[in-house]
């Protein structure tokens, strides 16, 4: 049956075939048509774009040029969000990602869609003058789209403490707040230099940075994290240099931190409490959970941005109470025992 | 089964190109920003007579610089991925086989991925590793595939999924190597992405590598009708099996490369709209392939409509809406032709 109808078909086949495979190509053709039509208009904007702004090259290496003055911005990350608000110039901010939660302000802005997956087109509607993007957080891809379409995105790339106020300056700058920017920067560093100071004679705490618990996922020398926490008067033990090393357990074991440290929104995450850690197999038997010595710091360690040095100080006054006279800022961050580990985690969640 | 007519092909192609116009159209009028209708039919009307520069800037950049390019190379890929899928079907004489199953997905993700990891400054790193994966992935299973200097069906289909697997294994490997911005940029490049659009300089390239390969395809689609039956019996029929082998194997290959090259990975669409085709029209080849190309084409203009507009501003890689809609939609298939 199969095979009669087979061959029927065959033979019928001729015109109908090429008649097929024509309006089929016809089809691509018209479409194509249309693509090639909407080019000119890509060269057209990139003309109205092109107006004397400020030349600048960002921490990528790409070389953009911002309107000036700049009075349109969409941040695409939380830690930039925080920068524009610290630098009085929130009202600038036209759009944020979802995830932006502070200043509240940041909350009620409209929002371009998550981090790593917003809405070109949304952005384009908000008008604009400055993109601000992090390598770390946004991907490539967004970034080059934007810069297709004419507009001018600004990426940060702190490896270090010393970057991300390097890269506050210079946002500053770029938006016209210059002065305020090195203000900020100039009492961030003086409060840094303090800490150093202090913390100039005490030797620092082993810790491991808790990025995930299942697995076990550190931080690596190279970051921005690691440079924060040896601030804070704390050595990672992870001898890894790039990214967000996986590490074994045996190795956490062999390297006997003397402090855990869980970052905020991860600790609620992760929900780490000491007692809880010392059922687990493997965490019992580090020296750090059976002492109770694990810390909970405010995610604001993690975002490269203006919080980060309340966070520092924070944690370093967890980490060594005797530097410090009595009645130190607790802020987010906090030790967590047994005996108050429900709160610690009420307080996370917060 | 009905005998195929040229009167048939005609009009299930007009149907389907209608059904994709309007899919276009409707792709084109929603979005994160809202736009009218009567604002879309001006500036269509603009487009029409060339007076694009009347345009207001908004409309210019959303509907015709990131609207429309992604319409066009989501339609493309779909219309690659299901050829593709229906020529492996074919050739493989198998109902499972899609896009991937030969490893040309997986290829393609270990070139993005070294292509990210050695040469990251340059800025086509992604498709073009993807697209230098897969050819030589395509290269590796055929000589793997061969048996007495021919293609053979179960070979290839071994070689393929073995291939696949130990290059997902370095891929894997690789990943945990990466840095996490790299990572998350390859996770959502692995589910299939349309949100970047491709480089102008390489659209006409593209789109004329992938008439090339659905046309080369379909002059093989007589001789697929008699393939499907058994090789040897084709062979009596006066197929050089051989040849169509070959044709088949290296056209498909080609479509699936260019599509992973511009957008990921986008599942399911290769295994599910050569099937529905099947389902609504006969599986009569000469009727199969243009209908899964604009099937396909159809399929990926939509789930990708999807991906942009359900939880916008944020976006959804197209290929987790293929995926969730196509295994539902592959079951429903599934039981309906049992009856």
């Amino acid at each position: 049956m199969a095979q009669i109808s087979i061959s029927d078909s065959h033979n019928a086949a001729g015109g109908g075939r090429e008649r097929g495979a024509l309006a089929s190509v016809a089809a691509w053709i018209a479409i194509a048509a249309l693509c090639a039509a909407a080019a000119p208009a890509r060269a057209a904007v990139q003309a109205d774009a092109a107006p004397t702004g400020l030349k600048v090259t960002d921490e990528l290496g790409r070389t953009i040029v911002v309107p000036q003055p700049v009075r349109r911005i969409v941040s695409l990350a939380p830690n930039l969000t925080e920068t524009v608000y610290a630098l009085d110039a929130g009202d600038l901010l036209v759009g944020d990602t979802n995830v932006d939660d502070f200043p509240a302000a940041a909350k009620t802005l409209p929002h371009v869609g998550a981090v790593l997956a917003p809405s070109l087109e949304q952005i384009v509607a908000l008008h604009p003058d400055l993109v601000l993007a992090t390598n770390d957080l946004n991907r490539r891809a967004t970034v080059d789209a934007l810069a297709g379409l004419g507009l001018a995105v600004y990426v940060t790339d702190p490896l270090s403490i010393d970057d991300v106020l390097a890269s506050t300056a210079r946002i500053a700058r770029l938006i016209g707040a210059g002065d305020r920017g090195d203000a900020a920067v100039a009492d961030m560093r003086a409060r840094l230099n303090a800490l150093a100071e202090r913390l100039a004679d005490v030797p620092p705490r082993r810790v491991l940075f808790v990025v995930w618990t299942e697995p076990l996922i550190s931080i690596g020398k190279r970051t921005f994290l690691n440079d924060a926490l040896n601030r804070a008067g704390a050595q990672s033990v992870v001898e890894i240099d790039d990214g967000w090393p996986q590490i074994s357990f045996e190795y956490a074991l062999k390297l006997q931190p003397e402090y855990l440290v869980f970052a905020g929104s991860l600790a609620e995450a992760n929900a780490p409490a000491a007692d809880e850690l010392s059922k687990l197999p493997g965490w019992r038997d580090l020296n750090a959970v059976r002492d109770g010595k694990i810390v909970i710091v405010s995610d604001a360690i993690d975002r490269p941005g203006p919080r980060m040095v309340d966070a520092i100080e924070e944690l370093a006054h967890l980490l060594h109470p005797d530097a410090f006279a009595p009645g130190a800022p607790a802020g987010g961050s906090r030790l967590v025992t047994p005996d108050n580990r429900e709160e610690a985690r009420t307080a996370c969640a917060r | 089964m009905r005998p195929l007519t040229m009167r048939r092909v005609v009009w299930t192609c007009t149907l389907l190109a209608g059904v994709l116009f309007a899919v276009s159209v409707m792709a084109l009028k929603l979005g994160a920003v809202p736009i009218s209708v009567s604002d879309l039919v001006v500036s269509l009307g603009r487009l029409a007579i060339g007076r694009t520069d009347q345009l207001p800037l908004d409309y210019r950049l959303i509907v015709f610089d990131l609207r429309l390019p992604r319409i066009v190379l989501g339609a493309l890929v779909g219309a690659a991925l299901s050829v593709a899928g229906a020529g492996f079907q074919a050739l493989l004489r198998n109902p499972l086989a899609d896009p991937y199953v030969l490893g040309v997905s997986s290829g393609s993700a270990l070139g993005a991925v070294l292509a990210l990891q050695f040469l990251p400054q340059i800025a086509l790193a992604t498709p073009l590793g993807a697209f230098v994966g897969a050819i030589l992935t395509i290269t590796g299973v055929y000589f793997l595939g061969r048996r007495e200097g021919h293609l053979d069906s179960t070979t290839l289909l071994l070689a393929g999924i073995i291939s696949a697997s130990f290059l997902s294994a370095i891929i894997m490997f690789l990943m945990t190597t990466l840095t996490s911005r790299d990572v998350r940029g390859m996770a959502f490049w692995l589910m299939g992405d349309l949100s970047t659009p491709l480089v102008p300089s390489l659209r006409w390239f593209f789109l004329v590598a992938l008439l090339v390969g659905i046309g080369a395809i379909y002059t093989t689609s007589p001789d697929l009708n008699l393939l499907v039956t058994g090789e040897r019996e084709a062979m009596h029929l006066g197929v050089d099996v051989t040849r169509v082998k070959l044709v088949v194997y290296v056209a498909a290959s080609g479509l699936t490369a260019l599509a992973v090259s511009a957008s990921g990975a986008i599942g399911y669409v290769g295994l599910l709209v050569p099937h529905a085709m099947r389902f609504l029209f006969g599986s009569d080849y000469r009727l199969l392939i243009p209908a899964s190309a604009l099937g396909g084409a159809i399929a990926v203009v939509l789930a990708d409509t999807l991906a942009r507009t359900i939880i916008a501003p944020t976006e959804l890689p197209v290929g987790a809406m293929t995926a969730i809609a196509g295994a539902p939609l592959f079951i429903f298939l599934l039981r309906r032709s049992m009856r």
